[in-house]
């Protein structure tokens, strides 16, 4: 069953007159339930335009996006935004917690925000917060716990109402490689165990190596596709080899980890 | 760009942060200007403008507090901007700005700003000048109105004396600038700020103080009230602190345990900011719930006294023209048939009028130093017709043969001045026979017409034995007491003056007039009510800014956290409630606090005065109510456009 379908993206910058800038490209796009899909592609490649459309907070030139059968962009601001609330689920580089609440209280967020019972609030928060392994940080505040507990937090958040699709920006950005390595795991067993079906933009041919599938986009358009085997250590040297070829800016790439 | 450019780009930048305290600075300069020209009027200083002196007096009086209060208000506004802008101040001196420098453009800043700020002070002061000359002649029932010209003096000292104003802070806050380390001024916005801690004993401590500083307001009275006054004002001020301090944090910790409240779609955002801003937004909001609480008990006292004056007028001049006469037909003081006819002529109709005969008595005193007080006895029938003429409410007097009530027109006064309930013996003039009476009761502020001379004090008898005693008390010897009441006698003020003109020189103290008297309160209150208004105004106005200027230094950061909540969606209606309802709390908390201490102060107030200072007041308060509301529509406005800006990038 497919949960999220693009088709012909294109997203066109500037006004009329003037220069025209294409980030987008005519992108298709399908994601099967359960599946774990990462996008990786040089600097400027429109990973991040391409995730933008399909989080719904921006809108394509042309093309169509449809996630679980309903086309955002026919929807009035209120039903975008509760639409995201519900199908949706993000997860950022810079984790995007609210340092006014506890690291709980960011986690629920969603489910009080759509009047879920408490009762329902706490069975679900105590079960995320299991399998993320951040029980013991529930009540602490975001600035207490390390980087990877945010992110792990933060990935609780983004799951704990069942979205349709997880959606993660670079998220093993802002971490060193022992905390990327626990949240990529996380996302492993979340994707593993609970069937979540997850997409994922990212520069890090290690995180990408955790993927199912890697679609790689060069200036906007389709550049090739991948698939994993059995063996993540083989799928990561093929990720490196596809980065080659694809070429582009990759100074941000990080150092082969383990 | 040069330097002096750089400094001045800095002020149109953080403009939105500067606005209104800007505006709060212009306009005491305006008041302060208007205010001066007056003074240095050059007519009033002369003498050619009738309560001048007077006027220039109060005016000069509040030009002190307004420098008092623009010092404290420009001290703190600045520094906050100094406060705020600490990661600006890092990032400089990591470029290599050096301290000097520094202050040099904080210095140029400032003097831009002020510079600016007095100009606009004047100009809009120049402006209004005319408009306020004009109302303030209008008040003075001045014949020629105030002539337009601005005082040079006025002008130089507005411009002179606030730029030094400005300066003197400007060094003071100088201090402040450079001295932190570099890392610790980058990372100031992003330090964590730690949840606020409250201790309970502080609670129960602010509770007591409360309570215990109202509970003595309003058991003041005129015996008391010297000792409980500061205390109380002490009291309160601690316990607000406390209560703003200590207190709300703990609420706030109750809501968030209950989780049917605190898990309830937007509440968790809203309750959870709140907590997490309320260390630094518990001061600001104590100054303000003190400030509406010093605003409202100035204005509330000023309208209640106006108020009570008219009322205390009411009750000791129940009727309009009042006059009383020694003699039946003398007519020593005015003919009343010649008052009738007055009161024809000017077409001044007559809700009643009164023709009190009655004789005087002399009977023992008690409770003050004269062994005999004396009254004059009425009848029964007569107290209670003119009684319910008065207010119908009234109590109708019922007095048995050989009794008597003793009537006495003060409110304030409730112990007995005569003995009650003891057969007295009671001489009346004009009339050898003497009597037995007892005195029933008394009954305070119970005058019916014009309480004054022999009429001051009543003695209300049966009606059989007032007809038998005044029979007997020849013509010339009975006291008469005559009151107009005129229909809508406020504005009778010239037939009442006629009237008036006919009273002999010597037979004045006998006669009094309520409209005249009532006309100059009105004018002298009037006069103070609209000079206190501006001084109202200045502090309503920079109480306002204060939480302003706090809501903005906050708005990045907001701004960030909305935009994050909207992308994991969070509608705009949600964000719209919740800073809503954040900025509804910070505006409209401290002044319900404000407004229960002013309550708490009218009822202390009204003690005092033996009036209902609480009710009056409440037109003051809702005013306040009104304008405060203004403002946080007007904040909200501003602070959600900003925020919702953002989001479509």
């Amino acid at each position: 069953m497919s949960v999220l379908k693009a088709q012909g993206l294109t997203k066109v910058y500037g006004s009329k007159g003037k220069m025209l800038y294409r980030a987008l490209n005519d992108i298709h796009l399908d994601i099967q339930k359960g599946e774990f899909v990462g996008v990786m592609g040089p600097s400027g490649s429109g990973k991040t335009t391409l995730l933008n459309i399909l989080a719904t907070i921006d809108k394509p030139t042309s093309g169509k996006v449809e996630i679980d059968g309903i086309d955002p962009t026919v929807l009035n601001e209120k039903k975008l935004a509760l639409f995201r609330r519900r199908e949706l689920g993000f997860i950022f580089q810079d984790f995007n917690l609210l340092d006014t609440l506890s690291i709980k209280e960011n986690i629920i967020l969603p489910l009080v925000l759509d009047k879920t019972n408490i009762k329902e609030i706490e069975k679900r928060v105590q079960q995320s917060a299991e399998l993320l392994g951040i029980s013991a940080i529930l009540d602490k505040r975001t600035y207490e716990v390390s980087g990877g507990q945010k992110q792990r937090a933060a990935i609780a958040r983004a799951m704990i109402h069942q979205p349709a699709i997880l959606l993660a920006d670079e998220l093993t950005g802002n971490l060193d490689s022992k905390a990327a390595k626990d949240v990529m795991d996380s996302l492993r067993d979340l994707n593993e165990q609970m069937g979540a079906t997850i997409m994922m933009v990212t520069h890090d041919p290690f995180a990408a190596s955790y993927c199912k599938r890697i679609v790689f986009i060069k200036d906007g358009s389709f550049f090739s596709e991948i698939r994993r085997g059995t063996n993540r250590q083989a799928f990561f040297q093929q990720i490196l080899d596809s980065l080659s070829v694809l070429g582009g800016n990759f100074d941000e790439l990080s150092t082969v980890r383990n | 760009m040069n330097f002096r450019q750089f400094a001045i780009k800095n002020v149109r930048g953080n403009w939105h942060q500067y606005v209104a305290y800007f505006l709060s600075s212009v306009f005491s300069v305006m008041i302060f200007f208007i205010y001066a020209a007056f003074i240095f009027h050059p007519d009033v200083i002369n003498g050619h403008i009738y309560m001048g002196k007077g006027v220039r007096t109060g005016m000069m009086f509040c030009e002190y507090i307004i420098v008092i209060f623009s010092f404290f208000f420009i001290l703190y506004s600045m520094s906050a901007f100094l406060k705020s802008r600490k990661k600006e101040f890092g990032l400089l001196s990591l470029f290599g700005m050096t301290r000097g420098q520094m202050r040099k453009m904080v210095l140029y800043e400032s003097i831009a700003t002020s510079v600016l700020a007095i100009g606009a002070g004047i100009a809009l002061g120049a402006l209004f000048l005319k408009l306020f000359l004009m109302a303030l002649s209008e008040i003075l029932d001045l014949a020629d109105p105030i002539r337009f010209l601005i005082p040079g003096k006025a002008l130089l000292l507005t411009a002179a004396g606030f730029f030094v104003l400005f300066l003197i802070i400007t060094l003071f806050t100088l201090f402040q600038v450079g001295r932190s380390q570099i890392i610790d001024l980058l990372k100031a916005s992003k330090k964590p700020k730690s949840p606020p801690l409250a201790s309970i004993w502080l609670v129960l401590l602010s509770v007591l103080c409360l309570g215990v500083g109202y509970y003595m307001a309003y058991t003041m009275t005129l015996m008391n009230a010297i000792v409980y006054m500061l205390p109380v004002v002490g009291l309160v001020v601690v316990g607000t602190f406390f209560l703003f301090t200590q207190a709300s944090i703990i609420v706030f910790r109750w809501l968030q345990r209950r989780k049917g409240i605190y898990y309830k779609q937007t509440n968790l955002m809203t309750i959870a900011q709140l907590v997490f801003k309320m260390k630094d937004n518990a001061r600001i909001l104590f100054t303000v719930s003190v400030m509406s609480a010093v605003i409202l008990t100035a204005s509330g006292t000023f309208y209640v006294f106006f108020l009570a004056s008219k009322e205390q007028q009411m009750d000791m001049l129940p009727q309009s023209i009042s006059f009383y006469e020694k003699g039946l037909n003398t007519h020593e003081v005015i003919d009343p048939d010649k008052v009738r006819s007055i009161l024809k002529e000017d077409k001044v109709e007559l809700n009643y009028e009164v023709k009190l005969v009655g004789a005087e008595a002399k009977l023992p005193a008690s409770g003050r130093s004269a062994k005999t007080t004396s009254a004059l006895i009425v009848s029964e029938d007569d107290y209670n017709k003119y009684g319910q003429e008065l207010h119908r409410g009234r109590p109708i007097l019922e007095v048995d043969p050989g009794h008597a009530v003793y009537i006495i027109p003060y409110k304030e006064v409730t112990s007995p001045l005569t003995e009650i309930g003891k057969p007295l013996p009671v001489k009346v003039e004009g009339n050898s026979s003497d009597l037995t009476i007892t005195v029933d009761k008394q009954v305070s502020g119970g005058a019916i017409a014009y309480p004054r001379g022999t009429a001051t004090e009543l003695l209300v008898l049966d009606n059989a034995q007032y007809e038998e005693l005044i029979q007997a008390v020849p013509d010339d010897m009975k006291t008469v007491v005559y009151g107009f009441e005129m229909k809508n006698w406020t504005a009778q003020g010239d037939t009442a003056a006629k009237i008036e003109k006919l009273v002999p020189e010597d037979k004045q103290n006998q006669f009094d007039n309520r409209v005249s008297l009532y006309l100059a309160t009105k004018q002298s209150m009037g006069l103070t009510l609209f000079i206190g208004l501006f001084i109202s105004v200045l502090f309503f106005i920079a109480s306002g800014s204060m939480i302003y200027f706090k809501l903005f230094t906050e708005l990045d950061e907001d701004r960030e956290q909305f935009r994050s909540l909207n992308r994991i969606g969070m509608t705009l209606g949600e964000i719209r409630r919740t800073v809503t309802m954040q900025i509804a709390i910070i505006f409209f908390v401290p002044c319900v606090v404000g407004i229960v201490h002013t309550m708490f102060a009218m009822k202390a107030l009204g003690n005092l005065l033996s009036t209902s200072a609480m009710q009056y007041s409440l037109v003051v308060v809702g005013i306040y109510i009104v304008m405060q509301s203004l403002y946080f529509f007007a904040a909200r406005r501003s602070y959600l456009n900003r925020i919702i800006q953002s989001f479509t990038r």
